[in-house]
């Protein structure tokens, strides 16, 4: 009877949790018609939203993988002085809300900053650009790959690595042949982490790219933009765009690690 | 070709690892590194690969000074614990891998996959991936894959420890055979005593970061120099005893074991290290005690002639298959007796006598006085009579 009653307490809070997830969903899809969602999409504002988003956030992609894995690989194989701060600082991004690390960023490139003049003499603009959308969400998303990465590298045997040096390889064709192969499930889930945390960055880019149409307006911008304006139709068109974008994503990565695990 | 270790040293955290160990292995030679947990053997074989610098000392194999070079230009093959196999290649590819490595041709690379794959009887397996292996297979793909690049030395690191023991004991004989056909220096990590005994030409034995003796298989069980190397052999009865009277041929000596009650007289054969009062580690190998039922004998008398014999209480039995392991309790110190199943007819807490030649128990010095007349040493450095027999 105790067990009885512990199963249905456990399945009426899984049941709260559902109702939490689902019933804003259903109301965004319940919201407005479907004609009116067919012609918003076709609006060259949200397509332009889209565009943008889908730019940025891929670039933050690959630039995550060029950044975070050198780094992932140095937390996880070498020792030495200062590792654990630099993996606080890892880690710092994820706990630091969002307007922080957009305010920051805003003082560094910014006109006023010695550095933001410094790339203004070299023509490089990044405050209201694509470029400064990049790096807003590049700072707020780079710490999901590093330590997803770095979760894998840590979870290889060391003596398979050690039996590739042992056999002739230096560490570099060890990384190529051995590492990378047998960390790609951490690296695709920190992949695919860093491109949703990238596409649903909100606070941080607005404040280093501002809300400009055309040009610096990401979807999340977008939909905020919209929703204030009282364009909530517009609104509501880009946000499902933007659950569909991340639920594929999340499913793709299911599939994949499943398939993996046979 | 050989390897030398000169006064090699490390420490992790201020903890001495190994402390100025240096050894010598011969060429071709298949030697034993013998040691509990801790005791510095993998950090031993992985300072001789290059894996871990020490902090002080040199290491050379052949004539080449290896030191400061990186595992990849040392010219060695290791056999990891637990295989280290690579998951995502596959049989083939694993062993091939260290070939692609030397630039050399295609085909080439099958031939000698191919040679070393049917070397170790795996040839069926070579398209599997290391999950889909035994235990034993995958072991057979670590010997190949070491042995394929043709290394100047062959390091292995308790390489049969997660095999069963029906497998062990075929793996062990297509090891030795392998190694004895190749001829390539051999360092072999283990913690079994009879691995040691089966393959070493020498064996070290590794205590505490250095070595505590190196002699063949038999040596090191016949003439264990220290307490630790004797434990580890498994001769468990160790005796401190004081000689206190000398004879011809042999001395009488007093027992002084921590926990004994009270010291107990023996008779001992004479060896040259005995002096009058100088203490000394005597011990007996578990299978040169036999029990005997008690009978009138007065407690701790010492026979004039014929065997020893100690009154005791059996407070454990352990049975190991064909013979049965026993514990006995003697006035507080324990002995440790190793009886042939079909001669034992005791029961538990029953008081026996424990019986042993004179002749049984040996001083822990290390020489070879028990060994034939032509091995004898310890008459070299002594003032004693020549002594009977060894």
């Amino acid at each position: 009877m105790k067990n009885f009653s512990f199963d249905l307490a456990i399945s009426l809070i899984a049941g709260i949790f559902v109702c939490l997830i689902i019933l804003p969903i259903f109301a965004l899809f319940t919201a407005t018609s479907l004609s009116e969602l067919a012609c918003q999409f076709r609006s060259p504002m949200v397509l332009s939203s889209v565009l943008i988003s889908l730019e940025t956030s891929l670039a933050v992609v690959f630039l995550s993988l060029c950044l975070g894995i050198p780094v992932a690989y140095l937390l996880a194989m070498k020792d030495f002085k200062g590792k654990r701060i630099l993996d606080t600082l890892v880690d710092l991004p994820v706990s630091m809300p969002p307007l922080v690390a957009g305010l920051a960023l805003l003082i560094l490139l910014g006109g006023n900053s010695k550095f933001g003049k410094l790339l203004s003499c070299y023509g490089i603009d990044l405050i209201f650009s694509k470029k400064g959308i990049i790096i807003a969400q590049l700072f707020v998303s780079i710490p999901f790959l590093i330590k997803s990465t770095k979760d894998a590298f840590e979870s290889i045997n060391k003596n398979v690595i050690n039996a590739s040096l042992t056999l002739g390889a230096s560490r570099f064709y060890t990384f190529k042949t051995i590492l990378l192969p047998l960390a790609k499930n951490g690296i695709y889930t920190g992949i695919i982490m860093t491109w949703a945390r990238a596409l649903g960055e909100f606070g941080a880019t607005s404040m280093v790219a501002g809300c400009i149409p055309f040009r610096t307006e990401t979807m999340t911008v977008a939909i905020y933009q919209n929703a204030m304006s009282g364009e909530l139709s517009a609104s509501i068109a880009v946000a499902l765009l933007l659950l569909v974008f991340s639920f594929t994503l999340l499913l793709v990565f299911k599939l994949r690690v499943r398939v993996h695990a046979r | 070709m050989g390897i030398i270790l000169k006064g090699i040293s490390k420490s992790y955290d201020g903890r001495a690892v190994l402390e100025n160990l240096n050894l010598e292995i011969n060429q071709g030679e298949f030697h034993v590194l013998l040691g509990v947990s801790g005791g510095g053997k993998t950090t031993t074989l992985s300072v001789i690969a290059g894996l871990i610098k020490p902090d002080s000392g040199s290491v050379f194999i052949g004539t080449r000074d290896v030191s400061d070079l990186s595992p990849d230009k040392r010219k060695i093959g290791f056999v990891f614990q637990n295989h280290a196999l690579f998951p995502h290649l596959s049989v083939f590819e694993n062993i091939a891998y260290g070939l692609r490595l030397r630039k050399i041709t295609e085909k080439e690379i099958k031939r000698k996959v191919d040679y070393y794959l049917n070397g170790v009887s795996i040839a069926k397996e070579k398209d599997k991936f290391p999950s889909q292996l035994s235990g034993g297979q995958k072991q057979r793909v670590a010997l190949a894959r070491a042995l394929v690049i043709e290394p100047e030395v062959l390091l292995m690191d308790e390489p049969m420890n997660s095999l069963d023991s029906m497998t062990k004991e075929t793996v062990l004989d297509e090891l030795k055979n392998i190694q004895q056909k190749i001829g390539v220096t051999t360092v072999y990590v283990t913690h079994d005593q009879a691995e040691a005994a089966f393959f070493g030409d020498r064996v070290s034995v590794l205590n505490n970061g250095k070595v505590d003796q190196i002699d063949s298989p038999v040596g090191l069980f016949r003439h264990p120099r220290t307490e630790f190397v004797a434990r580890f052999v498994g001769v468990k009865n160790i005796l401190k005893v004081s000689p206190i009277k000398i004879n011809n041929n042999e001395i009488i000596v007093l027992i002084k074991n921590e926990g004994l009650e009270r010291p107990i007289k023996i008779r001992v054969k004479k060896y040259p290290v005995f002096e009058i009062d100088k203490e000394i580690n005597l011990c007996i190998h578990p299978e040169k005690i036999i029990l005997k039922k008690k009978n009138k004998v007065p407690e701790n008398e010492i026979p004039d002639t014929g065997l020893n014999r100690i009154y005791g209480k059996i407070i454990n039995i352990t049975d190991f298959g064909n013979v049965l392991k026993v514990t006995i309790n003697i006035n507080g110190m324990e002995m440790y007796a190793t009886i042939p199943k079909n001669l034992f007819n005791f029961n538990i807490y029953e008081n026996v006598w424990v019986c042993f030649a004179t002749n049984a128990p040996h001083p822990l010095c290390g020489k070879k006085c028990r060994a034939p007349a032509s091995e004898r040493r310890c008459l070299n450095n002594s003032n004693f009579a020549p002594l009977n027999g060894g």
